[in-house]
């Protein structure tokens, strides 16, 4: 199947729900839908068009929004669901009931950048560190890191 | 008279654990090679072991992330003496490509003492038996 | 009786330190969790302060086994960024490099499948054949790990005459050596009774749960990015996607030795199609703004890299998913209803980035509170004791 044809086919599934549609370039489509379609526009592009398969989930920070990018992929092309996520309410539901494998990716951005996603089964931090001060998001553009002085042994620093 | 045959036998046959903290594994596979049969560590009496318990030497890559900083000082001090440390690849030393990142503290000797140090990245096999053999004589 | 099993961080032979934590009843694991972290470097706020070229360096470091996949991917992409292209002869020694990469892996991985199985004979000879792949690397590229032949525009090195002939004569050794690896694994009755039912995950599991790579091939899916979203020279280059239909480790050795195979037929074409040029275009210091996603079929499965660019030097935002991150929630799945006696064999499956190990496990038993410590040799040892008695595992009698 052309690009063409699946931009047309998700149309017609989603309708008004799909904010913006590009197709940069072959076998790359990326689109853009509210937070709160999230999980309805999973389960049409798993049921309609055959995504089931949810690469990851990756995050911008952009200042007053972040922009989160859901990568989806089937065996003809790779499409890109980006959704805003305002700054000041940090919020998204979870697609964990329509793709079980996404729940990783979301305790991640959870960790990385502080956006709360709504109906998690395991809510816990993935990666941080066990005694990392809570409230630090890593990924965020304001958020820096100064190293602390080396010891050399038997030298001095 | 017993002191010389401990002693001896410490030099010729060390027992080594191997201890990865963080490390992106190119330098753990070129310990596991240097087991096999075209390096063959084992005809110089070194051994892999499982547990800290069984071990002299300890041999340490990666640069140390917070998360496992404090299981290494627990290890080490599981570790019964005299014990030698051994910092393979450029992480171990120094922190390579990772220094002044928000997880990782630096080489391994900015949390357990060092004794002798494997440069490279990652370091070869025979690099690697180099510096073991070089421990050997110090001691 | 419910008896909680910490396995990790520290294991002594490879592994990535990872911690697990199995609640079991009886040899029966009723639940698995899992704790990552112990390897987080911070690599994705890193490449932000770095710029293009350097940042292939720190690329290549995200893992030793798989390192030219994730500088490709990411070379990939930034040149789709600057709108430059590498020739032609600098793509097919590309590629002629990821496939001996691949080669290289899955012989590891045969090794550290026969050393968990309990076959150490196995471990060594294919070791023994990985030191040839090794020496071709080093010829081509100057190292053994980490080759740093990429460079955005093309590659850094060609390849003569000489060299081809020398590659060419090793790959008559090496297909020799994987059929009779190919042979034992589809013969060797106390190798296959070891693997065979071990770790199952059925196809709408290996589905649902977003598995890649030859984890997910194993059970029927025929995923493979080569064919799906062809990159590089694979829209031209004749090869098949290889699959089984066992859903459980004996699948996903069979379907590693296979593309070990198809992996010499892949070099053979490139050295022998070899085009003349020039290696490698030059490339400007800054990208244009855009994003792109990069996919590449590692020996592991699909990796994925997102490159966002601001006009800059030095990259917006770089996010890598590796591929043994995909495979660990399936890892969970099929770690329940497991045995003990497998644990090490199932996370070994999935070939992590982390290959296998003795670890110790301690035994603490929730009632009295007392603790012992069984190492992984025992554990082996017990299960390969238990494996003799019966014919079929699903037909065991429990001790307990």
């Amino acid at each position: 199947m052309k690009d063409s044809e699946i931009i047309e086919r998700i149309q017609g599934l989603l309708g008004g729900r799909v904010l913006a549609i590009t197709n940069p370039s072959e076998r790359r489509i990326f689109m853009t839908v509210a937070p709160r379609d999230l999980p309805d526009a999973a389960r049409a592009l798993r049921d309609g068009l055959g995504f089931a398969y949810l690469a990851t989930i990756s995050g911008v920070d952009m200042g007053p929004v972040f922009e989160l990018l859901y990568h989806f992929a089937n065996a003809h092309t790779c499409l890109s669901v980006r959704t805003e996520v305002p700054r000041s309410d940090p919020r998204v539901p979870s697609v964990t009931p329509v793709i079980p494998g996404a729940i990783l990716y979301e305790r991640e951005i959870q960790d990385m950048f502080g956006i709360v996603v709504e109906g998690l089964s395991d809510p816990r931090p993935l990666i941080l560190p066990d005694d990392w001060p809570p409230e630090n998001y890593p990924l965020r553009k304001d958020w820096k890191f100064t190293r602390p002085e080396e010891r050399i042994p038997g030298g001095s620093s | 008279m017993l002191n010389r045959l401990v002693r001896w036998s410490r030099k010729k046959s060390p027992w080594i654990l191997h201890l990865n903290s963080g490390a992106c594994n190119a330098c753990d596979i070129e310990i596991v090679a240097a087991l096999t049969p075209r390096f063959d560590v084992e005809r110089l009496g070194v051994l892999l072991k499982a547990t800290p318990r069984h071990a002299d030497v300890l041999v340490c890559t990666g640069p140390v992330t917070r998360q496992i900083k404090d299981r290494i000082i627990r290890i080490y001090e599981q570790v019964p003496d005299p014990k030698f440390v051994v910092a393979v690849g450029a992480c171990a030393m120094s922190g390579c490509v990772y220094r002044g990142a928000y997880n990782v503290e630096g080489g391994i000797d900015q949390v357990i003492p060092v004794d002798a140090y494997v440069p490279g990245c990652p370091a070869r096999p025979d690099a690697i038996l180099d510096g073991v053999v070089k421990l050997l004589g110090k001691i | 009786m419910k008896i909680q099993i910490p396995i990790g961080p520290q294991h002594p032979a490879l592994k990535e330190p990872i911690s697990l934590r199995m609640t079991v009843d009886g040899e029966v694991i009723t639940d698995a969790d899992l704790r990552l972290g112990y390897n987080h470097r911070g690599l994705e706020k890193l490449a932000e302060e770095k710029t293009w070229i350097q940042n292939i360096y720190l690329t290549e470091r995200i893992c030793g086994i798989c390192s030219h996949s994730h500088a490709t991917c990411f070379v990939q992409g930034v040149e789709k960024l600057m709108e430059i292209e590498a020739p032609k002869r600098g793509l097919y020694i590309r590629f002629l490099v990821a496939e001996l990469e691949r080669v290289h892996s899955h012989l590891l991985w045969l090794g550290v499948a026969g050393h968990e199985a309990g076959f150490d004979s196995f471990f060594m000879y294919t070791w023994r054949d990985r030191e040839v792949v090794m020496d071709l690397l080093e010829m081509i590229s100057g190292n053994r790990v980490h080759y740093a032949i990429n460079t955005l525009g093309g590659v850094r090195r060609d390849v003569d005459d000489a060299l081809k002939g020398k590659i060419l004569g090793s790959l008559d050794l090496l297909r020799e050596r994987s059929r009779y690896y190919l042979m034992i694994g589809a013969n060797e009755p106390s190798f296959t009774g070891r693997l065979a039912n071990v770790g199952y995950l059925s196809k709408k599991d290996a589905i649902d749960l977003c598995a890649v790579g030859p984890t997910a091939r194993a059970s029927g899916v025929a995923q493979d990015v080569r064919k799906d979203d062809p990159y590089g020279v694979y829209g031209e280059v004749p090869f098949e996607v290889c699959t089984a239909d066992s859903c459980d480790v004996l699948g996903r050795t069979v379907v590693r030795v296979k593309e070990l195979l198809q992996s010499y037929n892949i070099i053979e074409f490139l050295l022998r199609n070899l085009p003349p040029g020039p290696v490698a275009v030059r490339a400007p210091r800054k990208a244009k703004p855009g994003e792109v996603v990069s996919r590449y079929e590692a020996p592991r499965g699909e990796n994925i890299h997102y490159i966002k660019s601001n006009g800059t030097d030095k990259p917006e935002r770089l996010k890598v998913r590796a591929p043994t991150l995909a495979n660990y929630a399936a890892t969970i799945k099929m770690l329940k209803n497991g045995f003990i006696a497998d644990i090490p064999l199932i996370f070994a499956a999935i070939d992590p980035c982390i290959c296998c190990a003795e670890r110790t496990v301690e035994v603490v038993d929730a009632r009295s509170g007392e603790g012992r410590v069984l190492r992984f040799s025992d554990l082996r040892r017990a299960a390969a004791a238990r494996q003799k008695n019966v014919s079929r595992k699903g037909d065991a009698e429990w001790p307990f």
